[in-house]
């Protein structure tokens, strides 16, 4: 029993690291006043570049998740085009991207014949003094690098967004862009900036799946986790910590599915592989729930920014 | 003296625009919002823009091998008579889908769960199958209405998701598109699987069970949709609900002061948006499949909001629109067989034309000056 805990909570990092990097990188273009719905897209982008630099470039794993990153930034041009510079309405821009994605990848890796070609990818690192503490050891010490990593991009973010004035002035073009425009913030280049930074963490999301997790491509191995990423953002009310603890939750809940089923306990395998997202559709219930007013949103989410429009 | 009318007459105003300022710099585009915009001028944007998107596909399909010669040879032929009988049969279901987009997203509900509810549209209709409800003749009738009732049900759980608890129904239908697939596959793979085969899918429907031609190549599943369609259409445009529905979506807190009955209606287009989903996934079934498979509804959510978007939620103007898709996907099909192009290639057409129809619409509402 303690083994089987072990062993979840041991992974559950691991499987929770895709959905705290596209919160995050949602996080950041949705506080510019974005609604971004394109993690599902740009995170097939990551996982295909990823798993395409891997195969074609070689070297060390880490490179191919900045190829990754940088993939998703530039078909998040796109997306800020559309939206920030055109003004069409977010949902069907965002829509757009994830099915423009999803023929997009499928197509490349199908004609560049990158469908199941295994990687070695990237390995857990034992932090050697303190993996050897006898249960939390192994739990918190023994995970891969980018795992390790997420806590101080956690941090850089969230004092980026809540302490430094950067990130203020990037509050206050998603609160109220028609002010901060009258204060002389440029409001397109501020969200553009935004839909890019996020975008970035977003294909390091994707890119982990396919290069750590998984390490191979299969044609929309996503699989969904970027509408759970969309889910966790209004569950975190728009703040990173909460965000981390969500995804966190998510990776438990993730995790425990095939680790019942490997235990011998039989149980109807596709009921369980629902488990995901009906417990995302209850966590929103659950916040709907609490929150009888404001859901945390940034004022002006959703709408799109034209300086001569009198409202 | 001199009056007012005389004043002005001696100083006309000229056009609009602001004097050029004395100091030269670098001007900037600044957009007027257009007051009014002539039909022509709307149509002229719009076609150019289509027409934007089309070039591009051909030259992304000529990178991926295919000369546009050969793409229009490709499309001329599905005009002979055995494409064209199955463009009409793939045309039903995603006139029916576009439907239920449309109508949901006239009143601002953004119904992206068609899939799901296609899912529970065809496991209903199956259900009938399996338990043989109802006498033969009118067996098919009833898969029709308990597949109505299923796309209808699961639609509503996520609209009672959204008024008891807020939640996002853009999130709710598609996290239950997953829902229910997964669902199909524990039926398919489980209790409903064929004992012939070991496929994931359902045995064959009885012959008195199916969809079937009824002269001139046309199917009875494109009467299904284009009943849909004109019932849809004389709502939309004729009848006082349609009138609402307009009213709700320029103004839904006005409607409800006024006293137009803003929750009534709404609850009853999206109930309405999940029957046509349902049907959407009844038609496929009957017509197309025979019985109750795995990957059947496989891209309709797009293909849904391609539809409605391109057709501005319009039913009548759905029709031709969803004609014209099916035409897109039975040549996506001829150029899989034949030219080995993966069928996402498809999908990518679809987003590339929807994002070049929505870019048009910023040029039909602004326009764009260079000032200094």
């Amino acid at each position: 029993m303690t083994e089987f805990l072990i062993n979840w909570l041991a992974n559950a990092p691991g499987t929770a690291a895709p959905y705290a990097f596209a919160a995050l990188g949602l996080i950041i273009s949705e506080r510019s006043g974005v609604l971004n719905l394109t993690a599902e897209g740009l995170m097939l982008v990551g996982a295909v570049a990823g798993l395409g630099a891997s195969l074609t470039l070689g070297g060390h794993p880490l490179i191919a998740l900045l190829v990754a990153m940088l993939a998703a930034s530039l078909v998040s041009l796109l997306f800020a085009g559309l939206v920030v510079i055109l003004r069409v309405n977010q949902v069907i821009a965002g829509l757009s991207i994830v099915f423009f994605c999803q023929g997009l990848t499928g197509l490349i890796g199908t004609l560049a014949n990158w469908q199941n070609h295994p990687i070695i990818g990237l390995g857990k690192i034992a932090i050697w003094p303190l993996s050897e503490i006898p249960v939390v050891g192994r739990i918190l010490f023994v995970q891969d690098p980018i795992v390790y990593l997420a806590i101080p991009i956690f941090f850089g973010v969230s004092f980026f967004l809540q302490k430094s004035m950067l990130g203020l002035k990037l509050r206050a073009v998603g609160e109220n862009p028609a002010a901060a425009d009258a204060a002389g913030l440029n409001v397109s280049l501020y969200r553009i900036g935004a839909i890019v930074a996020g975008s970035a963490l977003v294909g390091l999301a994707g890119g982990y799946i396919s290069v750590v997790s998984v390490k191979l491509w299969v044609t929309g191995m996503v699989g969904g986790r970027g509408w759970i990423a969309v889910a966790l953002v209004v569950f975190a009310r728009w703040a990173p910590w909460p965000a981390l603890a969500g995804a966190l939750l998510f990776g438990c809940i993730e995790g425990v599915v095939p680790r019942i089923a490997a235990a011998g306990i039989s149980v109807p395998q596709y009921l369980m592989l629902m488990t995901p997202y009906v417990a995302t559709i209850a966590v929103m219930m659950w916040v709907g729930a609490r929150n009888r007013g404001y859901l945390g949103e940034p004022g002006a989410l959703g709408q799109p920014h034209v300086r001569e429009e009198r409202r | 003296m001199h009056d007012v009318a005389m004043i002005a007459r001696e100083n006309p105003s000229t056009s609009p625009a602001p004097k050029p300022s004395p100091r030269r710099g670098i001007g900037r585009f600044t957009l007027d919002i257009r007051q009014t915009i002539s039909p022509g001028k709307q149509a002229a944007i719009l076609a150019v823009s289509l027409a934007i998107g089309l070039i591009i596909s051909v030259a992304i399909l000529d990178l991926a091998g295919i000369a546009p010669l050969d793409l229009v040879r490709e499309l001329a032929g599905v005009f002979n008579a055995d494409s064209l009988r199955s463009v009409l049969v793939r045309a039903a279901p995603l006139i029916l889908v576009g439907l239920g987009a449309g109508l949901a997203f006239r009143i601002g509900f953004w119904n992206l769960g068609l899939e799901g509810q296609m899912v529970f549209g065809g496991i209903a209709a199956t259900a009938v199958s399996i338990y043989g409800i109802g006498p033969e003749s009118t067996r098919l009738i009833v898969m029709g209405v308990a597949a109505s009732l299923g796309g209808m049900l699961w639609v509503m759980l996520a609209y009672w998701m959204k008024i008891r608890f807020r939640v996002n129904e853009i999130i709710s239908t598609l996290l239950m598109n997953y829902i229910a697939s997964y669902f199909l596959l524990h039926l398919l793979y489980g209790a409903w699987q064929d004992s012939k085969t070991a496929f994931p899918q359902s045995s064959q429907y009885q012959p008195f069970e199916r969809l079937s031609d009824i002269g001139y190549g046309v199917n009875a599943a494109l009467l299904v949709a284009l009943a849909a369609a004109a019932v849809a259409g004389w709502g939309v445009h004729l009848s006082r609900a349609g009138f609402y529905m307009r009213f709700i979506s320029a103004n839904p807190n006005m409607a409800r002061v006024v006293g137009v009955p803003v929750r009534a209606i709404s609850m009853a287009v999206i109930a309405i948006s999940g029957v046509a989903a349902g049907l959407a996934g009844f038609v496929n079934v009957t017509s197309q499949e025979g019985r109750l498979t795995q990957s059947f509804f496989d891209g309709y959510v797009f293909s849904g909001v391609l539809i409605a978007f391109l057709s501005r939620n319009d039913p009548i103007v759905v029709v031709i629109v969803g004609f014209l898709l099916a035409v897109l996907f039975v040549t996506g099909q001829t150029l899989q067989v034949f030219y080995q192009i993966p069928f996402t290639m498809v999908q990518l057409i679809e987003a590339i034309i929807v994002i070049a129809v929505a870019s048009s619409e910023f040029f039909i509402r602004h326009r764009i000056r260079w000032t200094r």
